[in-house]
């Protein structure tokens, strides 16, 4: 990194622009897109954003074109590397076909945290979450 | 072109706008301000489970409350040429009206235009990022 920009989001990001990164959102969405522009709350741009779906070692993916991204809502940026991003071990398939299947993933993924808070909460001593439900 | 400026250059454009807690608009952007604050014209608006809809003649939504907004493709072209233009127009009127060095901003560079000694390192400081 230029040693000139101080490490601050948007000094760490420069480096970033018109590179294709993925972005993680709180509610566990994943974006791949080329990120144009961003400001001092990560607000991001993203071009030619592809959401992808995963489950166990299937994906798919969906073309939506343009993002403006409030940065409050960002968990993850990172850059993908265009020479490796074939190699992975997944195979892709239709959307639809995978997506009944990632909705199911959630709801499992919900059930199991409640069960897991009610456990905590009640025998553990633990207090209750607060309330947005998605652990950040 | 920082996202605000982006947004601020879609009005009039459809979009879609997600709120944090999964609702969706769509409709034609109106106004924002710089807190990300909207209003939509023609909405149509989701539930979070996408099964009830609504159709809303106007409504006005709290920028805290958005997650993301999905904007026109083309969205991005547009603003660079518009850029691009008004660069050119404040080139000639520059150079109609103005001689002499005294412009500072667009146009060719000039020495010491933003940050830095003379002589210093090349690179500008702390800019506005790359290309945009």
């Amino acid at each position: 990194m230029d040693s000139l920009i101080p490490f601050t989001t948007s000094g760490s990001l420069v480096d970033c622009v018109d590179r294709k990164m993925l972005v993680v959102l709180r509610d566990g969405r994943k974006l791949q897109g080329v990120l144009r522009s961003y400001d001092q709350f990560a607000n991001l741009v993203l071009e030619d954003t592809v959401e992808r779906i995963y489950h166990q070692d299937v994906f798919a993916e969906r073309k939506n074109g343009l993002y403006l991204i409030r940065g409050e809502n960002v968990v993850l940026l990172g850059e993908v590397d265009l020479d490796q991003e074939d190699d992975v071990p997944l195979r892709q398939v239709e959307w639809d076909v995978l997506y009944p299947y990632h909705r199911q993933d959630i709801a499992d993924k919900k059930q199991r945290d409640e069960t897991k808070a009610q456990v905590l909460f009640e025998k553990r001593g633990f207090c209750k979450e607060g309330g947005e439900g998605d652990g950040y | 072109m920082l996202p605000l400026s982006l947004l601020n250059a879609a009005q009039n454009k459809p979009m879609l706008v997600e709120l944090k807690n999964g609702e969706t608009f769509n409709g034609h952007l109106v106004n924002c301000d710089n807190f990300m604050n909207i209003t939509l014209r023609e909405v149509y608006q989701t539930n979070a489970e996408g099964d009830k809809f609504w159709k809303l003649k106007e409504c006005y939504i709290r920028g805290s409350t958005i997650k993301y907004l999905r904007v026109p493709d083309t969205l991005l072209d547009a603003v660079k040429e518009e850029q691009n233009r008004a660069r050119e127009a404040g080139r000639s009127a520059r150079g109609a009206h103005v001689s002499g060095p005294g412009g500072r901003g667009r146009g060719p560079p000039q020495r010491g235009g933003r940050g830095g000694v003379r002589g210093g390192p090349i690179r500008g400081g702390r800019g506005r990022g790359r290309g945009m």
